[in-house]
């Protein structure tokens, strides 16, 4: 981060590369996040909650607590990785736009929510299942946004 | 912080982030050490210290080898962020960071000892964890002292 502060981009090809190629990275794996935990937890609103408090009809058991904790523990780690790593580029580049603050804070609150709203689904309130989807898809998709604008200014300035 | 205002912003969020990693990660490893069947907080602790959980060197190093990296990389990521501080000076920071990286690594390895029978006791892992929490607590304290 306090390099890519403190070095200025227009001067070096190779920041501006280097930057491309990570927030690239990012958009990917955002993309392949969304893939993996609609595999994992589930991608609607019905295998989700089937995922989470099982089904004793047809015998199927809920997520451990376990399993599921270790997937937030793992989840927070990768988007706080992820997100200084891309917020930090995008401040960068668009340090004078009045929307940038709210980008930044609404990446990071809906990153952070989303797992702790799938804990506290899990613990009980499990009407939380829609929100979860709606926070994890929207953080999701406002990165991409800032990925993808992100690339806009390196690539085609 | 001496650069651009919109840099704190994401510094909060390391800190709250952090948080709740560490709180995660020391919840996971409660339940490892059966809290979920014992329902208290305390009879698990005293667990822990006096008949710490079986753990096998396979299952230890399944555990440590994603922490090895986590561990370091989340302590540099923090604490280079204290390069910006104007308000503490880089001999604390040093300090403070080089003392986490110790404690981060005794907490990673401490449960081989008690898995080798180097210490038969688990207060040698509750002891490691604490120092953890603590340090990177006023590393985190540093930093919000900072912004």
């Amino acid at each position: 981060m306090k390099f890519l502060v403190t070095k200025e981009p227009a001067g070096t090809k190779l920041i501006t590369s280097l930057m491309a190629g990570v927030v690239f990275f990012i958009i990917l794996y955002l993309g392949f996040d969304v893939v993996m935990h609609a595999y994992v937890i589930g991608a609607d609103i019905q295998s989700v909650t089937l995922t989470l408090v099982g089904d004793s009809e047809n015998f199927i058991e809920p997520v451990l607590i376990d399993t599921l904790l270790l997937q937030v523990h793992i989840d927070l780690f990768v988007t706080l990785f992820a997100l200084m790593i891309l917020t930090s580029i995008f401040i960068r580049f668009h340090e004078r736009a009045s929307i940038t603050r709210w980008m930044v804070h609404l990446v990071f609150s809906l990153g952070m929510m989303t797992p702790i709203l799938l804990i506290v689904a899990y613990l009980g309130w499990i009407w939380l299942v829609p929100v979860w989807i709606s926070a994890f898809v929207a953080w999701h998709l406002l990165a991409c946004l800032m990925g993808v604008m992100v690339l806009k200014k390196v690539v085609f300035a | 912080m001496k650069k651009s205002a919109l840099y704190a912003i994401p510094i909060v969020y390391l800190l709250l982030y952090t948080l709740m990693i560490l709180l995660s990660g020391v919840w996971l490893f409660l339940l490892s050490q059966g809290l979920a069947s014992s329902h208290s907080l305390l009879l698990t602790l005293n667990d822990i210290i006096q008949m710490p959980e079986i753990k096998s060197i396979k299952g230890l190093i399944e555990v440590a080898t994603p922490h090895l990296f986590a561990m370091g990389g989340l302590i540099f990521v923090s604490a280079h962020l204290m390069l910006f501080s104007t308000k503490v000076s880089k001999k604390v920071a040093l300090f403070v960071s080089a003392t986490l990286f110790g404690f981060a690594l005794l907490d990673i390895f401490s449960y081989f000892m008690i898995t080798l029978g180097w210490v038969v006791l688990g207060w040698i892992k509750l002891l490691a964890l604490l120092g953890f929490l603590l340090v990177f607590a006023v590393l985190l304290g540093l930093l919000s002292v900072s912004l």
